[in-house]
């Protein structure tokens, strides 16, 4: 039995990207739509997710303009397609800090924010280095970092150090250091199945299988901060949690889990992917 | 982001002015580093700590440069806020620098943030500034096609 009902949410999405961004060296290979999307977890009471989305406020126009994001929506209106507020969510788990997945935070007024020690250290230490290393800073935000302080303040901000079971019933926190990022986590949630949440340590598929299902192996993402060996190892990790399952491990940026899990698309054109349903909780895309 | 046709003169003061632009940001967001360690109780968080003092020194240099470019008519706006965010970046530096008294968060986060908001609007006046480096990130970084 589910403990926990789960979707993915899209909230925007760009509609060519480019391949090799996503799989590494897959150059020259093409482009695809790629979604931007949070988790909700609703459950034992509670109501948490796996990464926020970014500040539209600030950013919109010029990732719209220049970059080819379209379809920004709010929170207010995404969640309420599966009958939530920004308001009902108590426990936020960032799996790393750039503005896609952590620029948010302000929409969510009752929650609690838990993001691994080592992303805010380095993060911090990489905003030390001189200006020739301005790459290392690439996708992070100093409103992010102005947004956390008061986080911190509020004591609605917390740092976790490696891997912490239940920080839920049922769901586990996993660090992935020097991978995508210097302090990547990924997020498991143990019900019938068990789910992995990983954030940008997989984009798409092809990061878990490779391109032959049939003979798997792990290709990693287009971008690391830390290495593509760690990326590989994490990647196995994952899987492993999934007890071998490559298709429990839930890539957000992934548009073809729709053919995989039942979903349906809004009235603003956005995807709502179903997971799993707690007993009692009705289907939101039937 | 403003992208009416710049003239000559000012697509001069953008390129005079980008790095400057850039070491402002990276100055609040060195300081905001900090005040994310104070917030969290963290010990290190004091007016000594090494990146404040380099955030001291690139505000320095960033402000000289600042004194230095000529804005054209379609620039002013963004020099003004420029020049604002510099002028709050220094209230915040003196104050986060003060060796009387224990770090304390408001009298450096209020100005980081009104810096932070001049910048954003500088941003909004001009092509060529942006608040996050999305060139070469991951997911969406890539110029429309």
């Amino acid at each position: 039995m589910n403990n926990y009902s789960i979707w993915v949410m899209e909230y925007a999405h760009v509609p060519n990207y480019h391949l090799s961004g996503l799989i590494y060296g897959a150059h020259n290979q093409g482009y695809r739509r790629l979604p931007y999307c949070y988790i909700a977890i609703k459950g034992q009471g509670r109501v948490a997710m796996v990464d926020v989305g970014y500040n539209h406020q600030a950013y919109g126009e010029v990732l719209a303009n220049t970059y080819g994001v379209r379809n920004w929506h709010p929170p207010r209106e995404v969640l309420a397609e599966c009958g939530l507020t920004p308001e009902d969510v108590s426990s936020i788990f960032i799996t790393h800090a750039h503005f896609d997945h952590m620029g948010n935070i302000e929409d969510f007024p009752n929650a609690t924010f838990y993001i691994q020690e080592r992303e805010l250290s380095k993060w911090v230490w990489t905003m030390s280095l001189e200006r020739r290393f301005r790459w290392l800073l690439l996708g992070i935000d100093p409103g992010d970092i102005l947004r956390a302080v008061d986080l911190a303040r509020q004591g609605r901000l917390v740092c976790v150090n490696g891997d912490r079971e239940d920080v839920l019933p049922g769901i586990d926190l996993h660090a992935a250091f020097d991978t995508h990022t210097w302090g990547s986590m990924w997020v498991t949630v143990r019900a019938h199945d068990t789910w992995v949440f990983c954030g940008d340590l997989a984009y798409t598929m092809e990061n878990l299988r490779g391109e032959d299902s049939g003979d798997p192996q792990y290709v990693p993402v287009g971008l690391a901060t830390g290495s593509q060996f760690n990326l590989i190892m994490a990647s196995e990790a994952m899987v492993k949690a999934a007890r071998g399952d490559v298709t429990r491990v839930i890539p957000v940026h992934e548009d073809r889990l729709k053919d995989m899990y039942p979903s349906r698309v809004t009235s603003a054109d956005l995807r709502i992917t179903e997971l799993a349903l707690a007993e009692g909780e009705p289907s939101r895309v039937r | 982001m403003n992208s009416q046709r710049i003239d000559d003169a000012t697509a001069g003061y953008i390129l005079e002015t980008r790095k400057c632009f850039e070491d402002l940001r990276q100055v609040a967001a060195q300081i905001a580093g900090v005040l994310v360690l104070a917030a969290a109780g963290g010990k290190s968080a004091t007016p000594d700590h090494p990146m404040l003092q380099a955030a001291a020194e690139l505000h320095r240099a960033a402000f000289d440069q600042l004194r230095s470019a000529r804005p054209t008519g379609r620039a002013r706006e963004h020099h003004h806020r420029l020049t604002q965010a510099a002028h709050a970046l220094s209230d915040a530096l003196a104050a986060a620098l003060s060796p009387a008294r224990r770090m304390e968060i408001d009298p450096i986060l209020l100005p980081v943030r009104a810096a932070y908001a001049h910048l954003q609007r500088a941003a909004d006046t001009l092509p060529g500034f942006e608040m996050v480096a999305f060139e070469q990130g991951c997911c969406a970084i890539q110029p429309a096609l």
